[in-house]
């Protein structure tokens, strides 16, 4: 920045530049002045944080059986050690380049922590809850939906007319539909679809009701990737003699995706905001669970404590998805990984 | 490919498409048939038993299913309306605040769209439900004296009543939807060149001025694309309203089919409705569009 102008004088000419910006200042500043002060009286005189400080374990784990709540808790010990490990980790050596696989290991290494089995004591569905289950729907979801979106979004290029069509319908369907439509229909539905001695449970079936609704739009965001890729790179990759399945997996999906990852990274944070729509159709994910918390005489009134907390903790997670997102498209740019 | 590999490519995907379907079909229909709950629309004529808080036209519990869905229809329709409206000012103002020269200004609308776009639209629905409208006192807060007032049986506005749970399911969809529409009009007014702000100043235009009449027309076609997909989403999230009770059109065929257990065809007459309404959107934004280019080819 140039040496210019002292500071006052800099902040004269941001804030009171002519008479309608000084009163609009003056304006701006007795509201936020009140809104500040009316906080500050009720976080003294009217908040009580009980309800949350008492039921931290249950924001976290829901009704986990207490004596295995390790396994919850070392899952999201996990994910924020690797969080924080790649964003302020070395940027190279063999921890670099561990990490991707660490972080696609980190779903089934959840599912099988929560769930049970191989020599951990199985735990029904039903137990799951709070952030955990949160973190286990977004996961789950997220890494079914992507294969699927990107097999969508190459159907609807393809030259075969057949699966062309079939793929459009789906994706302008589901992306035409609510998706708390398609959560409560998944519900209802999905059991009707499947052969009767074939039982989903209702975390299941909230997965598939999910990847399915956000495949159609990760589908989108591919095809917006895959039509930002030059003819000449097809050409190009022809002239090369590479056949066409070489195309596709070692020239055009890297770029596409590349292309691609901001609108994903959106969809990958909208997907964990969303998951709070199954505490309206019954699964105690953080939202549920704190619905549940609310309705316990204990707590009666709560609301606002509550609201501003969970806001806390989602804007949390939300915004370490995007810092997480914001990484990969660095490491990703050309510049990045040229050198 | 030679064109015969790729017909029978293409013959043999389909088949395997519609052999899947068929048994997707055939495990339905022995589903249904065990519950002896066949596809059939005769029951929408059945009396629907249940009262709607709000309804547009007279409505009462012996009025058939179709009547209330109809109802439902229309308390979405007006809720997606108000919201658009509200969401499209909101946006504006904050989006074109976002380049104005006070940095107040500047550091609130960035504020906003920060905050509200890391929050679910669910758990600011139960805000302005459960923290906003119904912790307001009985008698009526009236900051404009009898021109708008608040209070926990919802807004009084120019004489005309508006219950809590329409308010705060339009307030909480037009704050959401308001903060993504505010980066929409943001990037537009980014699409334009600087020297375009730097003429008007030149020109001695005032800063409202220039950036209503110079920037905002230029930027109009970079920002009618994402505002339509805004203007869908909002739509779709508007069937939220159950978390607040609101009676529309997703909670009348929630409550049928709760019911009826006649979740196929709700389903299937939720489809279409959401169907219908996206035309009607993608076509007036459509027309919107057609004009405005219209307008700045013959200008």
């Amino acid at each position: 920045m140039q040496p210019g102008p002292s500071a006052f004088k800099r902040l004269k000419r941001q804030l009171l530049a002519n008479p309608l910006d000084g009163l609009i200042t003056v304006v701006v500043l007795a509201l936020l002045g009140w809104a500040t002060i009316s906080t500050l009286h009720w976080l003294v005189f009217g908040a009580d944080w009980r309800v949350v400080s008492q039921n931290l374990p249950l924001y976290a784990f829901g009704s986990y059986p207490a004596d295995q709540r390790w396994r919850p808790f070392l899952w999201i010990a996990l994910l924020i050690t690797l969080t924080l490990l790649t964003l302020l980790g070395p940027s190279r050596g063999w921890i670099r380049k561990a990490l991707p696989l660490v972080w696609i290991a980190m779903v089934p290494c959840g599912v099988v922590l929560l769930a049970g089995g191989f020599g951990l004591l199985p735990i029904p569905s039903h137990a799951w809850g709070g952030l955990t289950l949160t973190l286990l729907l977004t996961a789950c979801s997220g890494v079914l939906a992507l294969p699927l979106g990107i097999l969508l979004a190459l159907g609807r290029q393809t030259s075969l007319a057949i699966i062309q069509r079939s793929c459009a319908v789906y994706i302008d369907v589901m992306r035409a539909v609510p998706l708390i439509a398609v959560l409560f229909f998944g519900q209802l539905l999905i059991p009707l679809f499947l052969p009767m001695h074939l039982e989903l449970n209702r975390v299941l079936r909230a997965v598939l009701a999910f990847a399915l609704f956000l495949a159609a739009y990760i589908a989108e965001d591919v095809r917006g990737g895959l039509q930002a890729i030059p003819r000449t790179q097809r050409e190009a990759a022809a002239v090369l003699g590479l056949s066409p399945q070489q195309t596709l997996w070692l020239v055009v999906l890297p770029q596409a995706m590349r292309t691609a990852l901001p609108a994903l990274t959106n969809q990958a944070v909208g997907l964990l905001q969303n998951t709070s729509l199954m505490a309206i159709l019954g699964l105690v994910e953080l939202l549920g669970i704190s619905l549940s918390l609310l309705a316990n005489p204990d707590f009666i009134g709560r609301y606002l404590e509550v609201y501003i907390w969970l806001a806390g903790v989602y804007w949390l997670v939300c915004t370490a998805m995007a810092l997480l997102a914001r990484h990969l498209e660095h490491q990703l740019s050309p510049q990045t990984s040229a050198n | 490919m030679k064109r015969s590999q790729k017909f029978y490519l293409q013959f043999g995907l389909a088949v395997s498409l519609l052999i899947f379907i068929g048994i997707l079909i055939y495990n339905l229909w022995v589903n249904l048939s065990r519950t002896d709950m066949l596809l059939s629309f005769r029951w929408l004529e059945q009396p629907a038993g249940f009262p709607l808080a709000e309804h547009a036209l007279s409505y009462k519990p012996s009025d058939s299913y179709i009547w209330a869905l109809c109802m439902g229809w229309l308390n979405s329709l007006k809720v997606i309306i108000c919201g658009l409206l509200a969401a499209t000012v909101l946006g504006i103002l904050a989006g074109t605040a976002r380049s104005s020269r006070n940095a107040l200004l500047r550091a609130l609308s960035s504020g906003y769209v920060a905050l509200i776009r890391q929050i679910p639209l669910l758990l600011q629905l139960f805000f302005w439900y459960f923290a906003g409208f119904l912790r307001l006192s009985q008698t009526p807060l009236a900051p404009l004296g009898t021109l708008i007032q608040v209070s926990k049986q919802g807004v009084e506005l120019l004489g005309l009543h508006l219950s809590s749970e329409f308010s705060a399911l339009l307030v909480g969809l037009s704050v959401f939807t308001g903060a993504s529409i505010a980066e929409v009009v943001r990037g537009g007014i980014n699409s334009v060149p600087r020297g375009q702000w730097e003429a008007f100043r030149s020109l001695g235009l005032p800063e409202g001025l220039g950036l209503r009449s110079v920037v905002l027309p230029q930027a109009l076609p970079a920002i009618l694309p994402g505002l339509t997909s805004q203007y869908l989403n909002l739509a779709k999230n508007s069937t939220l309203a159950i978390a607040v009770a609101y009676a529309d059109l997703y909670k009348v065929i929630n409550t049928t089919i709760t019911q009826t257990n006649r979740a196929i065809e709700g389903f299937l007459l939720l489809l279409i409705s959401f169907l219908m309404l996206n035309l009607l959107i993608t076509g007036g934004m459509e027309l919107l569009n057609r004009l405005v280019l219209k307008s700045q080819q013959s200008s």
